[in-house]
This record gives C-alpha cells, sequence and structure tokens, in this order.
C-alpha cells in the first residue's frame, strides 16, 4: 500500500489538472506575464477554499485499467501563492483511508511540506520532497501537472493567437532538470484555462499531452471539469473527473492539520 | 483443509474477475463513470483481501523441525459504518497458519472513533478512538524509541505485509487539540506484550542455557501483569518542524525479565522521551530520545530485570535520483550501570556492550509507473558485528492483486547477539493478494 501511494504525491491544486503557466515575458502589445499569472489563478485558485470528489482511471499500454477515487479539500493562503491540500482516498480498496496532506510553498526556494497518513499502521510518514516530474498516484499525471509547475521555471513566447485561443511556447530554463525540450500551452481566451499542452523532445517529436476535455460553471468559476493525459509513444492515458465541486465554503483552520489525518472532517466529505 | 481452501480462493477470484471486468467495461464509454453517484451515498463500505503466503528456511535449523517459515491462507475482512458524527471500524484477519497448522483469529480493529462536539465546545476539541486498534507515533523507520504499543516480531521476521509488524490492543485513546500543545492519552486496560520471539517459527539464544532454543513458551498467566499502560504524547508544529513529548508507564514488552524461579515475566517500565522531525536541504531529518527506567532493578545490581538505558536515534531521508529514495539512521542504546550488570549477571560473557550501535540504510525504488516497488532495508551493528537485510520487491498492475517476493536475511558473527543469533531463520517469501 506504501508502494503505491508514498510517492505519488500531492495532488494538488485540485480543480485544474494542468501545468502551471509560468513565467513570463513582455512581448509585444501582449502582457504575456499577466496572461500567464491569470492563466495561473484560473487554473489552481478558483475561490478561497473548495471541495471536489475526483476519479482517476489510468489505463496502460496494455489495456490494463486502474482506479483512484479521492475527495479533495483545498484552500488558498494566498492568490497565486500558497496552498493547503487535504486528499482523502476512498478506492481503491488497499488504500481507502489513506490520507495525503500538503502545505504547498510557491517560494522557489521552499519546498513543499507532504505527509502521507497509512491507517492499517496508524503511521503520519512524512514524505521528503523529490522530483516533481514523476507519476502521481501511479497515473500518467505527474505531481506537477496537477499541483503547478512552478512559475519562474520556463521561458514563454507567444507563437500563435486566434479568436478563441493563445498558444505559448515555453522553455525550461533548466532543462537538465525536465525529460522534455519545451511545450506549447493553448490558452482560452473566454476562461484563461490553459486547454492542451503539448510535450516535446527534440523539435517535433511530441510525446505527451495534457488536455482538459471539459469545462463547466461552477459558482461562476470556469473549472476543468475532466481531463485526460496521454502517453503518446506508449499509448497508455489516464482520465480524471471531478464532481461535486464547491468553492468558498470556509473551511476552518483545523481541517488542514495532522488531526485530520486520523479522523477526517466527515462534514466537508459528503 | 489446505485444498478446500484453494479451491474457494479460485471460484472466488473467478467471480471477482468478472465483477471487476464488468465494472470496467461500464466505464470504456471513456468518461461514464456510472455508480459513482450511488456508491457515494452509502453509509458502510466492505472491502478486504484473500492472501496465500509462503515462506521457508534458507539454512537448517537443528532445534526447529520445519523448514517453513510463512505458510498462511488468509481472509481479511474490513466493515465501515459512517454515523453523522463518527465511525465504527472492523477489521478482522482469519487465517490457517501452516507452519504451526492452526486456524486463527486475529481482530486487527473494531473501534468507534468520534470527536466530542456533542458536549458543547469544549468537547470540539477532542476526538476520541475506543476498542481493539493498532497505534503507532515516533519517528523511526523500523527502530522504535518511544512506541511502546505492540509489534509483532514473528510476523516482521517471517516476511508478512509491514502492517503486520504493528500489532492491536484494546486501548482508549483520548486526543485534544489546542493551540498551546495538542496531546494524545492512550490507556490499554489490559497489559498487551509484543509478539516477541518464543521459538514457534524462529530459535532464539538463551544466555542461561548457553545455546540456541526453541521452548515455544508463554509467559504464565499468574506473572502477566495485571496493571493498566498508559501512554502520552504531547506534540506541536512550528513551521515546518515537528515537535513531541513522551510518556509510557507500563511493563517491558517482551518477557525480558526472569523470576526467582527462571521463569520468564514481564517488569514494569517507564519511558520519557523527545523528538524532533523536520525539512533538511531537500531532505528529511529526525532526532529521537527515550530513557527506559527500569523501576525494578533502578541501580543495576539485580540480574533479574534488565537495567535501565538511554536510546538515541537520528535519521536522514532524501530522494537520491528520479523514483529512489534513500534513507540512514544511526542508532544507540546506552545500558546506565553497566558495570553493576556484568557483576552481578548469570551469564556476562552474553551481556550487550555498554553501548550498542546500529546503522540503519533503506533504498526504495520505485518502476514501471509506481506498479513495481522495490525496497532493501538493512540493520547493521558496528558493536556486535550482526545485522538484518529485509528484501522485498512487490508488483501490482491492477487494482485487485498484488504480488510480493523477498527474503529476511540474518547475519553476525557470534551466535548470541541481537542479530546474530537468528541466522538460521534466513528466509525467502513470497504473498500473493487478492483484493475484493
Amino acid at each position: 500500500m506504501k508502494n503505491k501511494l508514498s510517492k505519488w504525491l500531492m495532488v494538488a491544486s485540485v480543480f485544474a489538472s494542468f501545468g502551471s503557466f509560468p513565467q513570463v515575458m513582455a512581448q509585444e502589445s501582449l502582457d504575456i506575464n499577466a496572461l500567464v499569472t491569470q492563466s495561473e489563478k484560473a487554473a489552481y485558485y478558483s475561490g478561497k477554499d473548495g471541495r471536489s470528489d475526483a476519479r482517476m482511471m489510468i489505463v496502460d499500454a496494455q489495456g490494463r485499467k486502474q482506479m483512484r477515487q479521492f475527495t479533495i479539500l483545498r484552500r488558498d493562503v494566498a492568490d497565486n501563492g500558497d496552498q493547503q491540500m487535504m486528499v482523502f482516498f476512498s478506492r481503491p480498496s488497499d488504500v481507502k483511508d489513506t490520507v495525503f496532506r500538503v502545505e504547498k510553498r510557491t517560494d522557489i526556494n521552499t519546498e513543499d511540506d507532504r505527509w502521507l497518513y497509512l491507517p492499517a499502521l496508524d503511521l503520519v510518514k512524512r514524505i521528503s520532497s523529490g522530483d516533481k516530474r514523476t507519476s502521481f498516484v501511479g497515473s500518467h499525471f505527474y505531481y506537477e501537472d496537477v499541483s503547478g509547475r512552478a512559475t519562474s521555471e520556463d521561458s514563454f513566447t507567444l507563437k500563435q493567437e486566434t479568436d478563441k485561443s493563445y498558444v505559448l511556447k515555453a522553455i525550461p530554463k533548466l532543462p537538465e532538470t525536465v525529460e522534455f525540450d519545451y511545450y506549447l500551452v493553448t490558452i482560452d481566451k473566454a476562461t484563461s484555462l490553459p486547454v492542451l499542452i503539448d510535450f516535446f523532445k527534440g523539435e517535433s517529436d511530441n510525446y505527451r499531452r495534457v488536455e482538459a476535455v471539459k469545462v463547466e460553471d461552477i459558482q461562476g468559476y470556469p473549472t476543468v471539469v475532466r481531463s485526460k493525459v496521454s502517453d503518446l509513444q506508449s499509448g497508455g492515458y489516464t482520465l480524471m473527473e471531478f464532481r461535486n465541486i464547491s468553492y468558498d465554503i470556509s473551511l476552518p483552520d483545523d481541517v488542514f492539520t495532522e488531526r485530520s489525518l486520523r479522523n477526517p472532517p466527515r462534514q466537508w466529505l459528503k | 483443509m489446505t485444498q478446500l481452501f484453494f479451491t474457494i480462493l479460485i471460484c472466488l477470484s473467478i467471480t471477482f474477475n468478472v465483477f471487476a471486468q464488468d465494472e470496467f467495461d461500464a466505464m470504456d464509454d471513456e468518461w461514464n463513470m456510472d455508480g459513482w453517484e450511488e456508491e457515494e451515498s452509502k453509509d458502510y463500505s466492505i472491502n478486504g483481501f484473500l492472501e496465500v503466503a509462503a515462506g521457508i528456511r534458507l539454512s537448517k535449523d537443528s532445534v526447529i523441525s520445519t523448514d517453513k517459515t510463512l505458510a498462511d491462507l488468509r481472509l481479511q475482512f474490513q466493515y465501515d459504518y459512517q454515523f453523522d458524527a463518527s465511525e465504527l471500524s472492523f477489521t478482522a484477519d482469519t487465517y490457517y497458519d501452516g507452519v504451526q497448522d492452526q486456524t486463527r483469529a486475529q481482530i486487527r480493529e473494531a473501534a468507534w472513533q468520534s470527536n466530542l462536539g456533542f458536549a458543547g465546545d469544549w468537547g470540539s476539541k477532542f476526538d476520541v478512538k475506543l476498542g481493539q486498534q493498532v497505534l503507532t507515533w515516533g519517528t523511526g523507520d523500523y527502530v522504535f524509541l518511544n512506541d511502546l504499543f505492540p509489534k509483532d516480531y514473528q510476523s516482521f521476521f517471517s516476511g508478512r505485509d509491514d502492517e503486520y509488524l504493528k500489532a492491536p490492543s484494546l486501548s482508549a485513546k483520548l486526543s485534544g487539540y489546542f493551540d498551546l500543545v495538542n496531546i494524545d492519552l492512550v490507556i490499554t486496560p489490559s497489559f498487551t506484550p509484543d509478539v516477541y520471539i518464543n521459538g514457534d517459527y524462529f530459535s532464539f539464544f538463551s544466555p542461561l542455557a548457553g545455546q540456541q532454543i526453541a521452548p515455544r513458551f508463554d509467559v504464565s498467566s499468574s506473572l502477566k501483569p495485571s496493571s493498566p499502560e498508559y501512554a502520552v504524547r504531547l506534540y506541536k508544529s512550528i513551521g515546518a518542524t515537528e515537535y513531541a513529548g513522551y510518556f509510557y508507564n507500563g511493563y517491558f514488552k517482551t518477557p525480558s525479565s526472569i523470576t526467582e524461579a527462571f521463569e520468564p515475566t514481564f517488569s514494569k517500565l517507564k519511558v520519557y522521551g523527545a523528538s524532533v522531525r523536520s525539512t533538511l536541504g531537500v531532505g528529511l531529518f529526525n532526532a529521537e530520545f527515550a530513557y527506559y527506567d527500569s523501576v525494578d532493578d533502578s541501580n543495576g545490581t539485580n540480574p533479574y530485570v534488565p537495567n535501565s538505558q538511554s536510546r538515541w536515534l537520528i535519521g536522514y531521508e532524501q530522494e537520491l535520483v528520479k523514483n529512489l529514495t534513500g534513507s540512514m539512521q544511526w542508532y544507540l542504546e546506552h545500558t546506565h550501570d553497566h558495570a553493576a550488570l556484568i557483576d552481578h549477571s548469570f551469564a556476562p560473557e552474553y551481556e550487550v556492550a555498554q553501548n550498542r550501535v546500529w546503522f540503519t540504510q533503506r533504498l526504495m525504488y520505485r518502476a514501471m509507473q509506481q506498479t513495481l516497488t522495490i525496497n532493501a532495508f538493512n540493520f547493521y551493528s558496528t558493536t556486535d558485528n550482526d545485522g538484518y537485510l529485509k528484501l522485498s520487491a512487490s508488483y501490482s498492475p491492477v487494482d485487485t492483486w498484488q504480488l510480493t517476493a523477498g527474503a529476511n536475511i540474518f547475519y553476525g558473527e557470534e551466535g548470541h547477539t541481537f542479530f546474530g543469533q537468528f541466522e538460521d531463520a534466513t528466509n525467502i517469501f513470497a504473498r500473493f493478494r487478492y483484493f475484493y
């Protein structure tokens, strides 16, 4: 059980499922900095806090399927800033009642704090920070796809603009720390949400794709409720769906503490 | 008997496979996740698994007749019921133990957990958990200083899943949460010892006999303590650093004392300790201390009762490369009044060194989209020149099953040291678990 979970990490900002949009370089008339910040806020910081049920279906290259089901509680310390998250797993049965707690730090010099509660051992295990481009709970999503890639890690340029969207090209500043050479992200003008990200090796090898499949308006916040990540080389993919989403529900401080690991706050999980 | 179990197992597997397949077929219309709403509205859940496990000794043990070290056919049944503000949890294992040729049952959890909010605002700061439960605290990895809750070393040495290292106890736990500090208070009315090595599966060295024995002994009920055990933890986080203080009032968890008639028994123990855990660079750092006050041998001169000890632990963990995590721990066990211990001992040549040191190392590697996990954990004592290497690989490409194989390798220069005495217990094992 530990196996599947320990490194799974971190979910994150929940109601969104996409990589982040970092940094910026002012360019011509379009303020890319503002665009990226706006997109990050739309993808990860809707409302002051929120809850959602989530389900993932992981399909490997041979068509074998795995399911993950969990409930996420999230609270923002500040917009585009630190966040607190709790992830309560209910399926599959070997991870039932396992809980993740994350204190996400946006300061590039401070690592996130992460804990994992393993109910069979009654063990609160603290997890060291690690490579964020590793599988999130065994899925094709990387931790970084879910929690957001630090805004300072890439350089962005405008590649294309249509009536409906902007396409930005992002080049990592530290290419040795990631497996891609660049990615293209499509940002929807109407919602500011990133709706398609294609990762490339070399100039033209598009080996990985993250896409928003369905967006709904929840309490006035455009929200990605279905997303998909595909390993375009192997054919494996993961679907993620969010349900029962609500924002601005005034989650109290003590929800985001060790107390909730052992005794989950049931009123927020129903 | 065994054959019957296997037949049942196979039938169940087929049935579950069919169910599982149906469920996924329903999702083949990719986003059609039918059944989700219905499932969430239920107040109860039923889970569990069937497991077959086998292990054998790699060398002969001259005092144990069988080479089998593990032969389990196990059914775990888990039932949880959610009330509005509380929860009932029940987890029971029934298993046929082929090493002992016995069918056994273990209730791992039968507990009610609730917030005390119904008792007013003050009550909302407290949670209780009452009943049979597994309890854990402290900062060590496979090394326990202030965690005096029962452990099952028979399971640990034979290669059962890690969850069985922790044995359940019938306890009441009260947790209070305050701005100043949080507190846990655990009362175990009836003393619950470890499941210690007694010769059932593995033999051990007897300093009195001067040789390896497997008496399959149990402490007679008249020699078992009748007083409750009390365990307290005070803890608080400041920034990324977690601080804790601990107190225990009870008994040594293994029968390390003897009566004047040379019968094994448990003597009184109080433990005072503290720990800290924090981030350090890209890794995690932990340190823990515990003072073991052997109440019945305060000056170390009583040869029937262990001496007091001070125990220290320092650990560090970090990801070494992608998907590979490494950790190390240094552990020191200092025996107080060591000169008095040697002077009064019945077998001074076998007594532990005044300062016993362990180094532990763990490597954990995840591969194949986290469906394969490989663990290597090594204890090595620089003072005893002995150690214990625990290896395991676990593969689970789907939600329904998991295959695990591994080895427990004990080594040492001398036959009387802590790990050296288990050299003949060295074993390999495999387990197959089917979740329903």
